[in-house]
């Protein structure tokens, strides 16, 4: 199929899906203040971007991701190795961990507003907890399932432990790892829109929760529409060739 | 590690745990509100079950995940079914439900609340929506990934449509129906708790997010407690055992 035929077929559904927003709100079955056409709320996100409203606040949500996952990656990963080291720590702490992941996210904002007041620190601090746990959980997973022959055969061979950890460890979890990577940023970033509503003042999330306060129907919906774009933009762009690439470079396949 | 020598571990661990959790929150010199001993939260529990709050809370939030998860079975796994038989109708659904999938139901709640207003519609919309398209999608994915070869050989042996259907088609995507109720109903028991702190007038979300409002901190790590504690259990007793157990009942191996 040419380039150009296969982008129209992707793009049909969305087409169709918006053909149908149209003709419904243009029906009149809802108050325009309730259901805004596609042209009015393609307006309001036009305005919103070009007096940089938009761009601000897609900046701080992007932001708070990247910083959350710039703090609590390299931690998670180490603890994860640390701790994936002593079978009788990992057994004892795996339950530890799976508590802390059904914890994750949202329900920590009381506390986080307790703790931290209003504003990025709180933010960040669901962020860590959401990130941390899922990814420290899986590095934990990775590195109790590589097998213990790569292991042994390196201490053979006379590797020390570092050689063991670096050479064997670290790259045998590396498919685990960037699995629990993909999923914690799939909870993160549902987590920091609910946040974003209660705890700041910019922001994606805040800028439907405040648009609401003023029936902005039509700004919701922009932002709405902004949010699922990141997501899916960052899933396929970013994410998924991310682990595919991890899976056939580290990828463990026995060949029995 | 025999079984003894794990539970003698875990009481001495959860005995460290909790004696550094008092000490801490004896000797920090933080307000009282900022860390309150474990005897606090023990006394929050045995408060809020004597004047009944916590068991109705913890009803009506296990009551609205219930009734998402319902939903989902009955409405979004034949659905999705049903729009995964026609690859034309798959390919056109995809990007659709994909979209919709990664719009948390959360992203939904203002506009949910231009519409419904402050109450209970608003909340179980959120929740229903937030675990409905998980499940939908992948219950479609799931039919579209049953090998052709399968289908094939059912017609050659003269299978009916029907046939091909309840043989093979449904079957096959058990189990990545498995995998998509668990993951919405995750993606669900957060919503539920965002959503009930935004709206609600109870609920585990609305406990934990009022009780900030009074510094009553020890409600809210209850709350947390409580919270965690009811996934653990729904996702190690109901959804992992399901989802294993389908997964090696139905589940392809490709060799």
């Amino acid at each position: 199929m040419r380039p150009w035929l296969s982008t129209a077929r992707g793009a049909l559904p969305f087409v169709v899906l918006v053909a149908a927003w149209a003709a419904v709100s243009g029906a009149g079955v809802m108050p325009a203040m309730f259901l805004p056409g596609p042209g009015d709320v393609a307006r309001t996100g036009w305005e919103m971007a070009k007096d940089g409203s938009l761009w601000v606040n897609i900046g701080a949500s992007l932001g708070r991701v990247l910083l959350g996952v710039v703090i609590s990656v390299p931690m998670a990963v180490a603890a994860g190795i640390v701790v994936g080291l002593n079978r009788r720590l990992a057994s004892v702490l795996e339950p530890v961990a799976s508590f802390f992941n059904a914890l994750s996210g949202i329900a920590w904002l009381p506390l986080a507003i307790t703790w931290f007041g209003l504003g990025w620190a709180s933010v960040t601090f669901i962020l860590w907890n959401t990130i941390f746990f899922l990814v420290f959980f899986n590095t934990l997973v990775g590195v109790r399932t590589v097998p213990r022959i790569f292991e042994q055969a390196v201490r053979t061979l006379g590797g020390a432990r570092r050689h063991v950890i670096l050479q064997v460890l670290l790259p045998g979890a590396m498919p685990s790892i960037v699995t629990g990577l993909r999923m914690s940023i799939g909870f993160g970033w549902r987590a920091l829109i609910a946040a974003e509503m209660i705890a700041t003042t910019t922001g994606l999330g805040f800028l439907i929760f405040n648009a609401q306060n003023f029936h902005q129907t039509d700004a919701i919906l922009a932002g709405i529409i902004t949010i699922g774009i990141l997501w899916l933009l960052t899933d396929r762009l970013v994410l998924q060739p991310l682990e595919r690439w991890t899976i056939e470079r580290w990828g463990l396949v026995s060949s029995s | 590690m025999s079984r003894r020598e794990t539970a003698v571990t875990w009481v001495v661990l959860l005995a460290a745990f909790l004696a550094a959790w008092s000490l801490a929150s004896a000797t920090l010199p933080v307000p009282p509100y900022f860390l309150p001993p474990p005897t606090a939260v023990a006394a929050a529990f045995v408060d809020l079950v004597a004047k009944g709050i916590l068991p109705v809370y913890v009803m009506e939030s296990l009551g609205r995940i219930l009734l998402a998860a319902a939903v989902a079975l009955v409405i979004a796994v034949p659905l999705g079914l049903l729009l995964g038989m026609s690859r034309g109708v798959a390919d056109f659904m995809y990007p659709i439900l994909n979209f919709f999938q990664s719009v948390s139901g959360i992203a939904w709640l203002p506009l949910m609340l231009v519409w419904f207003g402050f109450g209970e519609k608003t909340i179980l919309i959120a929740v229903n929506y937030t675990v409905i398209f998980p499940v939908l999608f992948n219950a479609l994915l799931g039919v579209r990934s049953v090998p052709r070869i399968y289908v094939n050989a059912l017609r050659t042996l003269g299978g009916s449509r029907w046939r091909i259907v309840r043989d093979v088609m449904i079957p096959g995507a058990l189990p990545n129906i498995a995998t998509g109720m668990r993951l919405g109903l995750a993606y669900g028991w957060r919503a539920l708790i965002a959503a009930e702190m935004l709206v609600g007038a109870n609920g585990l979300g609305f406990m934990i997010f009022s009780a900030q409002s009074f510094h009553l901190t020890a409600r809210i790590m209850l709350g947390m407690a409580v919270i965690g504690a009811l996934w653990l259990l729904l996702d190690y007793f109901v959804l992992r055992p399901v989802e294993a157990a389908t997964i090696a009942r139905w589940g392809l191996v490709q060799r």
